[in-house]
This record gives C-alpha cells, sequence and structure tokens, in this order.
C-alpha cells in the first residue's frame, strides 16, 4: 500500500485498498470477463487524465481513476504506485511531443520543500525552477500564492455572508437553502475525500464551496487567462506542483471538468482545469535522475502573469503554511464585520495538541468570533463529532489531513539525513516566508484585474458558476462492501 | 471461537483428538522434576451458571468494588448481574438490567470505568457506547464512532482519564474523558497489520498495550512532549514473540509483568517492569520476555487474567476449559530475573464449547467469572489452600 496519501484518505480508504493479489471488482461497460490475475489497469479515457495503459496481459478488469473515487474513492494499491510513477513520465512525454503547450504552477509549499532542499531562498528556488522547466519546453512557470489570493477573497465573502446570515442580518439571494456556520475549509482534498466518504450530508453542508487554489489556478488559465497566452484551452496541458499526493485525486474530480466546443465539430470536448500533479519529491526525483546541477541554473525572470512578484522583485503572500484561511479570514471578519484592524500575528491559543489552536476575537465583552486550525485526523475527528453531536462552537476551522498543516505534506522532500522531522519543518517554515512579504490578497493587482476583467466581483454569479464547486456523499459499493466482508 | 468477522477458525495445529493433559501433563511432570510440590492443589466449584442472554457471552467485566458483573453478547445487549448477598460466593447472582438499543451489531467488549460510575461497551458496529450507572438509572450518555470496522476491545487506564479502543481496521484509538460525558478523540494510532484484538492499559502508568492477529504485542505511550502518542516498543521477537494471533494481555498488580495469551497454545509472560519513559542514556529502557508458559493449552488461548488479589492467572480456552496458573516460589533451576509457572488447577468443560472471558473478581480472592459461547456466564470459586500458591 502507498503510504504517501494523507492519513485521513488512507484510514478511510483502509477497507477499500486492494492488494496487488487482488482486484477491484467495479466492472465497467462491456469487460465481464472474471479477473485472472490481480491486475488493475487503467483505462484510456478520450481526456487522457491520469492514465496509463500496462502491457495487455489477460484483459483484466479496466478501472479508471476518477471511476474509483466516484465508487467510493477506492484506490487499489496497484494505481498508487501507478499515479507516483506515471505523473513525471506523461509530464516528459508530453514535453517531448510537442502537442500541447505546458505550464506549470508552483505551489509555495513545493517552492520551499525545493529551496529548503537546496539551501537557497525561495525566489532564488523559483526563479532556478523556471530555467529548468522552460529548458524542458514548459511554456510558464506560475505561482498558486496568485490563486490562492482569488480564493481567499472568495471565501472571506462566503464566510461573511454565512455569518450575516445566521446572525439574522442579511438575506441570501444567491443560494436558495440557507447554509448555516460553521464553515470548514475546502482546500485540503484529503478532508474533503474523507467527509464525503464517511460523512456525508452531514459534514459536507458545512464545507466551503470555494475551490482550492490548484483548481483556483486550474479555471483560470484554462477559462480566462489562455486568452493571453495565446494557447487554445484544449491545447494546454496544466500541471501543478504540490506538497501531498492528495493533490492528484482532486485534480481528477469530474466537477473539474468544465465545456468547451471542440475544434473540430460542434460536439463539446471536457477539458480539466489541471491535468496533472507532481508532487515536490517528483520534481526533485526529475532534477536528480537528469542529473541537473540545480545550484548553477541560472535564476529566469519570473512569468509575472499569474505570480505574486510585486515591482521590487519580491514574493508576497499570506501567513500560514496551509493557505492561510483562519489568518485571512480572521482579519477580513473583525474588520468587515466588526470595524476591528488586526495587525501583526494573530493571538492562537494552542488547545489540546499543537495542530489544534484557536484564535477568538471579543467586541463588547463578548466572544463574536471563534476561528480554529485543525490539523491531522485525531483533530479532523474532534471537529466532527462535536459537529455531529450539535456541541460545535466554531464560526471557521482550516481543516487540513496532515499534522502539521500542508508544510509537511506527504509529497514534501524528506528530511536530510542528520536531520529530524521536526528540525525540517521549522526549516520549511522559516523558508517559506523569509524574504516573503505579506499582503493582504484583496490588494493583489493581478486578482483585482481578474474580476475586473472577468468575475466582475466576488461571489458574482460567474465567480459561483466557476470558482466554486459542490461535494457529494460518496457511498461504499457493493464491490467494497464484498471486499470488507 | 470468532467467526462473525470471516477469520479462520482453525489455527493450523494438528492435535490428536484425545490429547489429554489431566493425567500426564506437565502439573505432574513439575512435581516430579523441579519438586516445587504445586501439583494440581486448587479446584473450582460452581458457584452458579447465569442464563439470559440469547447468544454466545464475548466477555464479562466486574464493578470495581466486585458488587455489579457486567457481561456482553452477540444478541446485541450487556447485561448486569448482582448478588442478592454480599456474598459472591453464594448462589443468588440475578440480572438486574439489560442494556439493549445501544448497538445494532454484537457487543464484543464491556468495561467499567475505575470509579464505578460508567460502562463501556465496545461493538460489531464499529461504535463504543458509554451508559452511566447511577443508582438504578442506566442511561447511555455517549457513542463514540471513527473506527472504520468491528471494535474489539475497550478499556479504561487507572485515572478513568483515558478511554482505549481497538478494532479489525489495524487501529488503537485513545479518547480523552473530559467533565460532562464528553469524549474527545486523542490519538489514532496505527502501526499493527492486522486486525487488533485486545487493549489494556498498565495499573499506574498512562502506558497502554495491544494485541493483534499479526501476532504482536505494542506497547504505546506518551510523547515525550506530550503532543501524541506513539508506539515506544514492539514485543514480537522472533522466537520470543508469539507465532500466531494474541488474544488477550493482563498486568499483575503492580504493573511489573504481563501475561498473553495466544492461538499459539502458549502464554507469555514478560517483564514490564523497566520504566519506558526513561529515555536518559544510551540505552533505552525495554520490556523483555521474561518466561513462556507452554505444553497446557490444547486449543487458542481466549482469554487471560492475572488476579490483582491473589497473583494467579486465569486462562479460557477454546477446548472449553479454565486453567489456573500460579507462579512457582523459590525456582533453584531459573535463571536469575526469570520465572516459572505451574498449573495449579484445570476446569474440563467449565463451559460446552468455547470459553471466551476469564476475570478474576476485584477483592475476593477466590472468584473467579467465566462467559462462553454456550451463552451462559459461570461464577467460580477456587477451593484449596491459596497460601500455598498465592
Amino acid at each position: 500500500m502507498s503510504s504517501n496519501f494523507s492519513g485521513a484518505l488512507k484510514l478511510a480508504n483502509l477497507n477499500d485498498f486492494i492488494a496487488p493479489s487482488q482486484a477491484c471488482v467495479v466492472t465497467l461497460s462491456k469487460n465481464e470477463k472474471p479477473v485472472q490475475k490481480g491486475l488493475v489497469q487503467l483505462q484510456r479515457k478520450p481526456a487522457a487524465r491520469f492514465d496509463q495503459t500496462l502491457k495487455d496481459t489477460d484483459e483484466p478488469v479496466r478501472v479508471t481513476l476518477h471511476d474509483c473515487l466516484a465508487c467510493s474513492g477506492c484506490i487499489t494499491s496497484a494505481e498508487t504506485v501507478m499515479l507516483e510513477q506515471q505523473s513525471t513520465t506523461e509530464f516528459l512525454n508530453r514535453l517531448k511531443s510537442g502537442d500541447s503547450a505546458v505550464i506549470v504552477s508552483l505551489s509555495p509549499q513545493s517552492r520551499a520543500s525545493l529551496a529548503s532542499h537546496y539551501n537557497l531562498t525561495a525566489l532564488q528556488a523559483f526563479k532556478k525552477l523556471t530555467t529548468y522547466f522552460k529548458s524542458l519546453g514548459v511554456k510558464a512557470v506560475f505561482d498558486t500564492s496568485c490563486s490562492r489570493d482569488l480564493s481567499l477573497i472568495e471565501a472571506c465573502e462566503e464566510f461573511v455572508s454565512l455569518y450575516r446570515e445566521s446572525h439574522g442580518l442579511q438575506k441570501d439571494t444567491s443560494s436558495k437553502k440557507p447554509r448555516s456556520l460553521p464553515v470548514l475549509a475546502s482546500a485540503c482534498p484529503g478532508w474533503v475525500c474523507y467527509a464525503e466518504k464517511t460523512h456525508g450530508s452531514k459534514i459536507l453542508p458545512f464545507i466551503s464551496t470555494v475551490k482550492s487554489p490548484q483548481q483556483v489556478m486550474g479555471a483560470i488559465i484554462k477559462r480566462h487567462a489562455w486568452k493571453m497566452l495565446g494557447i487554445r484551452p484544449d491545447n494546454i496541458y496544466h500541471v501543478t506542483v504540490m506538497p501531498c499526493y492528495d493533490k492528484k485525486l482532486e485534480a481528477s474530480r469530474d466537477d473539474f471538468l468544465f465545456a468547451v466546443d471542440g475544434a473540430q465539430s460542434e460536439s463539446q470536448l471536457q477539458i480539466a482545469e489541471v491535468d496533472a500533479v507532481l508532487t515536490s519529491g517528483e520534481v526533485l526525483d526529475m532534477l536528480e535522475s537528469q542529473q541537473v546541477e540545480f545550484m548553477s541554473l541560472e535564476e529566469a525572470p519570473l512569468d509575472k502573469l499569474l505570480t505574486n512578484l510585486d515591482e521590487g522583485d519580491h514574493l508576497y503572500g499570506v501567513l500560514g503554511g496551509s493557505g492561510g484561511y483562519v489568518d485571512t479570514i480572521f482579519r477580513y471578519a473583525a474588520r468587515t464585520l466588526f470595524g476591528k484592524e488586526i495587525t501583526g500575528q494573530l493571538d492562537y491559543r494552542t488547545l489540546r495538541n499543537t495542530d489544534f489552536r484557536e484564535v477568538t476575537l471579543e467586541h463588547d465583552g463578548k466572544v463574536v468570533l471563534r476561528f480554529a486550525l485543525a490539523y491531522g485526523f485525531r483533530n479532523i475527528q474532534t471537529v466532527v463529532r462535536k459537529i455531529k453531536t450539535g456541541k460545535f462552537e466554531y464560526d471557521f476551522v482550516e481543516v487540513m489531513a496532515c499534522p502539521a498543516g500542508c508544510l509537511n505534506g506527504g509529497g514534501q522532500i524528506k528530511p536530510k539525513k542528520e536531520q529530524s522531522a521536526k528540525e525540517l519543518i521549522q526549516n520549511l517554515e522559516s523558508v517559506y516566508l523569509k524574504e516573503v512579504d505579506v499582503k493582504d490578497p484583496f490588494n493583489n493587482p493581478v486578482v483585482k484585474g481578474l474580476y475586473d476583467e472577468w468575475l466582475q466581483h466576488p461571489r458574482s454569479a460567474r465567480a459561483l458558476d466557476i470558482m466554486h464547486t459542490t461535494y457529494h456523499n460518496r457511498e461504499m459499493s457493493l464491490g467494497s462492501k464484498l471486499n470488507d466482508w | 471461537m470468532e467467526t462473525s468477522s470471516g477469520e479462520p477458525t482453525s489455527n493450523g495445529f494438528v492435535k490428536p483428538p484425545d490429547f489429554r493433559r489431566e493425567e500426564s501433563g506437565r502439573g505432574g511432570a513439575a512435581v516430579e522434576s523441579n519438586g516445587h510440590g504445586l501439583g494440581m492443589g486448587l479446584t473450582l466449584r460452581l458457584v452458579q451458571e447465569l442464563e439470559g442472554h440469547s447468544d454466545r457471552v464475548w466477555s464479562v467485566s466486574w464493578s470495581p468494588s466486585g458488587h455489579t458483573l457486567a457481561s456482553c453478547s452477540g444478541d446485541k445487549s450487556c447485561r448486569l448481574w448482582e448478588n442478592l448477598t454480599t456474598s459472591p460466593s453464594s448462589s443468588t447472582w440475578r440480572c438486574q438490567a439489560v442494556l439493549e438499543g445501544g448497538h445494532t451489531r454484537t457487543i464484543r467488549s464491556c468495561g467499567w470505568s475505575p470509579d464505578g460510575k460508567l460502562l463501556a461497551t465496545a461493538s460489531f458496529d464499529a461504535t463504543t457506547a458509554v451508559w452511566e450507572v447511577t443508582g438504578g438509572e442506566i442511561e447511555n450518555v455517549a457513542t463514540l464512532e471513527g473506527h472504520d470496522n468491528e471494535v474489539k476491545s475497550v478499556a479504561w487506564n487507572s485515572s478513568g482519564t483515558y478511554l482505549a479502543t481497538c478494532s479489525r481496521d489495524k487501529h488503537v484509538w485513545i479518547w480523552d474523558v473530559q467533565p460532562g460525558n464528553e469524549f474527545e478523540c486523542m490519538s489514532v494510532l496505527s502501526g499493527h497489520t492486522q486486525d487488533v484484538k485486545f487493549v489494556a492499559w498498565h495499573p499506574t502508568k498512562d502506558i497502554l498495550v495491544s494485541a493483534s492477529y499479526d501476532n504482536a504485542i505494542k506497547v504505546w505511550a506518551e510523547d515525550g512532549d506530550g503532543d501524541d502518542w506513539r508506539c515506544v516498543q514492539t514485543l514480537a521477537e522472533p522466537g520470543r514473540g508469539h507465532c500466531s494471533t494474541v488474544w488477550a494481555l493482563a498486568f499483575d498488580k503492580d504493573g511489573d509483568r504481563l501475561v498473553s495469551c495466544s492461538d499459539d497454545l502458549t502464554l507469555m509472560v514478560w517483564d514490564t517492569s523497566a520504566d519506558l519513559a526513561d529515555l536518559s542514556g544510551s540505552g533505552q529502557a525495554q520490556w523483555k520476555h521474561s518466561t513462556t508458559i507452554s505444553g497446557y493449552h490444547d486449543r487458542t488461548v481466549f482469554s487471560v487474567h492475572w488476579s490483582r488479589v491473589n497473583g494467579l492467572i486465569a486462562s479460557g480456552a477454546a477446548d472449553d476449559c479454565i486453567r489456573i496458573f500460579a507462579e512457582n516460589r523459590e525456582d533453584s533451576s531459573a535463571l536469575p530475573g526469570e520465572s516459572s509457572f505451574s498449573m495449579v488447577a484445570k476446569k474440563v468443560k467449565a463451559h460446552s464449547t468455547d470459553v471466551n472471558c476469564v476475570q478474576w473478581h476485584p477483592t475476593d480472592p477466590r472468584i473467579l467469572a467465566s462467559a462462553g459461547d454456550d451463552g451462559t456466564i459461570k461464577i467460580w470459586e477456587v477451593i484449596g489452600d491459596l497460601s500455598l500458591v498465592g
């Protein structure tokens, strides 16, 4: 079984992990043959996402990754291995074939991971990676800190709107069913998959509908920025570099496909916002297997179109290694709802462990805002349990599947020989923000431009259509139930 | 015999069907070879057979005072039994309550909190229910969810501040007991590679042990910085660990020793006196294998319990027998630090089929309860001179 998926995802899927000697019982379409050997193959589908055909030996059951997700999030161990190996191969093949324009979006956590490994600053690492990727034929390298700012703006507005609604301060005209607090962050696919599979309608209504920075970037590039790049969306192969493997699952969700008119016929093409995800570790593997002298790479100028780089050549972003949802939304809510301006670090209080912290705002002697960070499976359990038993006191929770958050994702580069895991995390947290300015997402000029030219304003009809998503109860398939017998 | 979860019922050991230990077993040999003179000095007298459950009884648990015996069953209920007199050896046990409706499947294990106010029941329905027993009122005050499938065992720590559960999902969960019957998930521990059958807490320290189908015993303790729990040791050394499923564990009165029982037909005694928290110095303190009690059981040993009152070990097995073991004193042939044990009592056909659980009374040195696949609970009294063996 692959040990690379987040704890929440693995724990939820334990019974669904099929050992290499067994076979998934989901049979698709016409292939009714019983499985001879326990081979699971991925079927080539038109969208050609996350698939690779193995040698066709015994005509075993063919299952695609996103079918698996639809079934019950079952991930066979054979597939996890392929997911790990295949993304890099596919990426390099795409570059070689030259069919599509390859665009890479780099997450700040992966940037920090590579920077820490090579003892560079985030900016230096970013520039060298730009040189490297472009030498392979990549057309542009962007920064998901930029799309994250858009995601955060939507999340801020979503929260404030729901808070007002639940306190009877406003009527929500944009949605039919009124949602109630708390709002649980949606950026972590490990958390989302676990919630869909295990808790369904008891928890899903509380999860923010805002897309993650990864998917927001995909939406921006393929539905708008392609015009500026001069490349048709169906000719773009969008790869993100992320700190975990769960992001690969996120990218393969059907909800993140959209339709465009086909080039030749009048048929509609299904286009994925994100075509492939590489982990920080996979990028390092590529660099090492190609024997790239990373340190001697030139520091290329960055592609500023979708990157958080100011005129002084400084990177910028929000505080918080897991996207800064609490940090940003808390400040915004304090300002917008109560007129309080909060500067400097937030005053977090550690609860039962360092991965469960809270921050509160008092106004007129009462606590009016209660936000929390809940990282790791055991703390997710506490959150879920309290919501289910109606004893939940928080207004917003930044839920992340990995202890210590995204900087400690399963796809990050492992500690060096003499380095402990703890030392590495501390180093990553410092590299993450070193020489990176902290800026309010609402002041991001790129994002402002996207609203002005395209989305109009946060929670506009277009923003809700393109930048928001929905969640699904995932029932265990009969096959999975039998497998668990 | 556990079949609900589809596990094999055969342990793969081939034994001649009429293999008998009573006359020619180690008990007799011990008298001859090492001259301890323990022999089979005790017997078990049936005090009472408690009927009522409509399916196999999996487990029993004595309340801390010994006044109430809780039993749980495949009939999805838990029963509370009390004696009309103050003497547990009086055949006046009656069923005082039936806890129903709390679970939708078999209740596999039950355990009283150290203050006797709460009873936890662990079920194949993947939940653990907590019942508050105050006076004549019993109320289901909490349901702990989270395990993916059948919960196999539940145990409270010595101060009643933590509750541990384990499951076929291979995980051990530790819950923090909060005021107002609130339970918060403190840690989800992975490490076992198979179904976890049993959990037990050290009698004085917050150290948890777990037993699994993967043949290992794992020891769990809080991290140095108190942020999370982790496995501090695995007792599974080749040749000195069990070679098949470990079904149950029990500490002695002070927690200096641990006894485990297994499908491999042995009991193993472990020296658990080392302070695992003592990480200072180069050598990390470790718990060690002390002795193996073999040659006595014909079939899987499902249950073992070490009395905190008389120092005897009781075992319950798939051959329908209950056996009692005592430590050999002044064993000149034993290596320093090692101890040896002999069987001092055996009840053949204690139940008409598998014995699932044995539990010594918490205060009365002569009382033992057992539960069986035959759907009954039996209260036993140990007859004989305890001073010779205890």
